[in-house]
This record gives C-alpha cells, structure tokens and sequence, in this order.
C-alpha cells in the first residue's frame, strides 16, 4: 500500500515567482481577481506572490501595470512586477513608473512582441536594470491567440547575456523540452535563474541544484493557468535541506525583489 | 497525516529517449514510486518501429526483473498490420499485459484510421482496454472527441478506452465525452498542468473514471501525482484516482 500525505501543505514560506493577476483578452482565465488569487494561496500554503498583468503582456505594458497596480490596491501579499517592452516603452517615464511603485522586477517577451534579444534592442534597457539593479524575467515564451507557440532563441539569450554580468535574468517557465538548450544555458552564465512552474522533466529539480546549486532556482506555479501546489509538493519531496527548500520556495525571489514574505 | 492507499501509475514509458534526456533505469522509477509511494506502475513502451522488441524490452527490463512493481501494457503499430494480431496475442497471452496503449500520433494518422479497425476488432472480442490519446494533429476541422468516442463505444462496446493526459485537462471536450460515454476513463499526466483540472472532473461526477498516470520517464512522478493530492477534492476521491479506480479497471 502506498503511504501518501493526502492533505499536504509545504513547511516552509512561500513566494510564488510567477503568478498574472487579471483578465485576458483571450480566454476567460480560471481566476482574475485579487479575492480569488488570495483563496488560493491560503488554500496551498503560499505567502506571497509576484504578479504581473496579462494585458501588460498582450497589448500595452503601460495600461497593463497600471492595471495591475490599481488591481492590488493595497494587499500585501501580492507583488507587483511590471512588463516592459523595450523595442515601445520610453525608457525614462518607465524607470519613473517603476519608482514610483517601488517595483523590484520586470518582465519582457521578445518572441511574443517580435524582437530579437540582442544588444542593439534591449542593450539601454540592460544598462538600466543593472544601473537599478532591476531583475529581469524573460518568459520561455507567452501565448495569446494571435502568437503562437515561438520560444525564445537561446543563442540569443546566450550572446547577449554573456557580456552582461551584473544584470540578474530569470528564465521563466522552463519546459522538460527546453532541457538541452537551458542546461549548458545556466552552467555557463552565472547571473541566469530560472523559475520552475513547468519543470517537470524526471529529477528535474536535483538535476537544476547538481548545475547551479541552489540559489538560482525560484519556485513559481503560473497560478492562474496552473495550480500552486504541484511544484511545491515536488520540492518538499526532493530530499533537499531545509536551507535549500527555504531559499528555492522564497528566499531567492525575496533576494531579488527585496521583498520579504514575513 | 501519512495514510495507506493503493496507487497505479496507469502511463510510463519503457525505452530510453537520451536526445531528451529521458533514461528508462527501472531503480530510478523505484526511487521515485517509493519516493512518492507509487506501489505499481503500468509500462508501455511505444518508441519503436518493431512492437516486438518494444514489448519485450518492458518484459525483460520492467515487468519480469521487478513483477512485484510493474504491470505491462502493449503496443503494436499499424504500421505493420501482418504483425499486430500475433503481437497482441503474443503479449497478452504469453507476457501478461494488462492493456493496450496506442500511439496514432507515430503513424501518421489518427485513431479512427483503417489501419486501426484490425487492432480495436481483435480488443473487443478480448474485451481488452485501450490508451490513447484523444486528439491528433491529423484531425479535420470539427473532430471533437465525443464523435470520435461515440462511433468507437458503438462500434466496440466491450473495449473500454482510457483517454491518455485527458483527466489532466479542464477542456470541455474530453470532460463531456466522458460524461456522455460510460466506457472512458480519463488519465491525468501532462506536462501543462490547468489550474483545478482534476477537481473540474471530478465535480462532472467523473471521480470514478479518473486514473492517475506520471508519463514517466517524461516527467517525474511528483509532480504528476501532486495534481490528484493537491486537488480540491475529497479525500474519499483522491484514493480512487491514486489507485482504486484502475484496480478495479484492470481486474487486479
């Protein structure tokens, strides 16, 4: 008979790396409201999250954080991270609206607003996260209905990136697919993390701490497409040490966003 | 709280795909069945040409080196219909499989092509159950799997028809398929992973046919299995998903 825990809950804090909060332009999501985004970190154990607006990636990254700042009013719980796209939004009143809000990360999605990741685009925005010392989450890839399933070009990631030292980077939603690009990827630049809401390759998780140890991997879900509780059932799982669990399930997102979960 | 239940991974693959970095070492799917408490797992293995060698690579490598662990499901291809039928004689008569796993995908045509009518045939007499997946690439614009489901239930009433990373899913056409047809089940693996996709079936009063499956060495079993413990389901449930529901589906 399999011994199960049939009503897990994790141990440790939590900060979910990777959550949207509010509606989509193309789907009616499962949940899009602060009320419901909250019911579901009580329910799975999650302290805090880092949100950003669907439609700050789908359209208009100004409107979209925008959005999402009114949308979470004054709940602490949920951080906000604004979408940026360097090839539209004027640098300067965005470094101004990021102050503002006191916002720690962002988040920019070359394929799905068509432009390669390459210095001579996005060069003045990494000046300006290492300036600021602002991180920056780059998702796999986003879909909509109008933009498919294009994934990032990991050469692209790679010779950008690798002149680029001291600007922190999350590769976000890895996939098991991705394992043969992302692997070599992270051993090679050390100032890559990535966020795990879809690493779900067999020994996904010790494979990522046997490349790069256990500061680089953020715990994420892709709450409202996905469930929270997957990942963090794997992680507790993982035989990992209470230090290791700790950081992968907040510490690291607390490090890069300065926030912390209590 | 640590309790006892019966869990069967109804979907692992048998054979190494290294370009993935998928390996098939049956003491890493130990690890991981004692890890997560998986009793029995059901092997196919469906990435060779030759059905033959496929199925006696999950004989020999899984089911006779650890009978106490894993149960084997076969797999013949249409691509070579001379062999299917002894094939599939050969491995339920001879090896003692379980069920029979299908891959359309590999073949190049979906799974209500001819080339299948010789195999589903051969399964109805044996009252044999049937994996697939519910949905290919080959479809013509329209197919939805409840016609698909419909014509196969009429057609092949004894087969029941496990509808692979379906469970795992909140689309409305495999949840409706199963609510309208009683001989599918839905199995739930995946790498995508819908938010309250479980507890979406099971609130369609599907929490009898709802197996849970890992897609090892695809993924790993804990995360699999953490979509049925993690759900918003009772309890009574979860132990149905986990295991009790292909028990009882595969008479074991």
């Amino acid at each position: 008979m399999g011994k199960v825990d049939l009503n897990f809950m994790p141990n440790v804090p939590v900060f979910d790396a990777n959550a949207a909060l509010g509606r989509r332009h193309d789907k009616r999501v499962n949940v899009d409201t602060v009320e419901g985004t909250i019911a579901e970190m009580d329910r799975t154990g999650v302290t805090k999250a880092l949100v950003y607006a669907p439609h700050g990636a789908a359209y208009d990254s100004t409107e979209g954080n925008q959005i999402l700042l009114e949308t979470i009013g004054n709940n602490d719980r949920l951080i906000p991270q604004f979408c940026a796209n360097p090839t539209f939004d004027k640098i300067d009143d965005f470094s101004k609206s990021v102050n503002s809000a006191n916002v720690k990360t962002i988040r920019i999605f070359p394929p799905l607003h068509n432009y390669p990741f390459a210095e001579w685009v996005v060069g003045e925005w990494l000046d300006w996260a290492e300036s600021e010392n602002i991180a920056v989450w780059i998702p796999v890839n986003y879909e909509t209905n109008w933009h498919g399933a294009l994934d990032i070009d990991p050469t692209q990631l790679h010779d950008t990136l690798k002149n680029r030292p001291n600007v922190n980077v999350i590769i976000s939603e890895i996939k098991y697919a991705d394992f043969p690009w992302i692997m070599p990827l992270i051993r090679s630049l050390p100032n890559i993390s990535v966020e795990i809401s879809r690493w779900v390759i067999i020994d996904g998780i010790q494979r990522l701490i046997n490349a790069i140890g256990d500061q680089r991997i953020l715990f994420g879900s892709r709450f409202p497409d996905s469930p929270m509780s997957p990942q963090l059932y794997n992680l507790h799982h993982n035989d990992l040490s209470d230090s290791s669990l700790k950081d992968i399930c907040a510490g690291n997102t607390e490090r890069l966003t300065g926030v912390k979960v209590s | 709280m640590i309790e006892s239940t019966p869990i069967i991974d109804f979907h692992a693959h048998a054979g190494n795909w290294t370009n993935r970095a998928f390996p098939d070492n049956p003491e890493v799917y130990i690890k991981q069945m004692d890890i997560t408490g998986v009793d029995r797992t059901c092997m196919n293995c469906i990435w060779f040409g030759d059905a033959n060698w496929a199925n006696n690579l999950v004989h020999n490598r899984f089911v006779s080196a650890y009978p106490d662990r894993f149960i084997g499901v076969a797999f013949v291809t249409p691509h070579y219909p001379e062999e299917c039928i002894y094939e599939l004689d050969r491995s339920f008569d001879e090896l003692n499989f379980k069920f029979l796993k299908l891959y359309p995908d590999y073949y190049g045509q979906s799974s209500d092509a001819d080339g299948y009518k010789p195999i589903f045939e051969w399964a109805n007499q044996k009252e044999i159950p049937i994996m697939c997946h519910g949905r290919y690439g080959t479809d013509a614009p329209g197919t939805t799997q409840l016609k698909r489901y419909e014509k196969f239930t009429k057609d092949y009433p004894k087969i029941k028809w496990v509808i692979a990373h379906a469970g795992g899913g909140t689309e409305l056409d495999s949840v409706k398929t199963a609510k309208e047809l009683p001989n599918i089940w839905l199995e739930t693996c995946g790498s995508g992973n819908p938010l309250n996709a479980v507890s979406y079936a099971v609130n369609h009063g599907l929490s009898d046919r709802l197996l849970f499956g890992s897609d090892m060495p695809i993924m790993d079993y804990r995360n699999q299995i953490a979509k049925v413990i993690t759900a918003d389901i009772s309890r009574d449930d979860k132990k149905k998903i986990l295991g009790l529901n292909a028990i009882k589906l595969l008479n074991l």
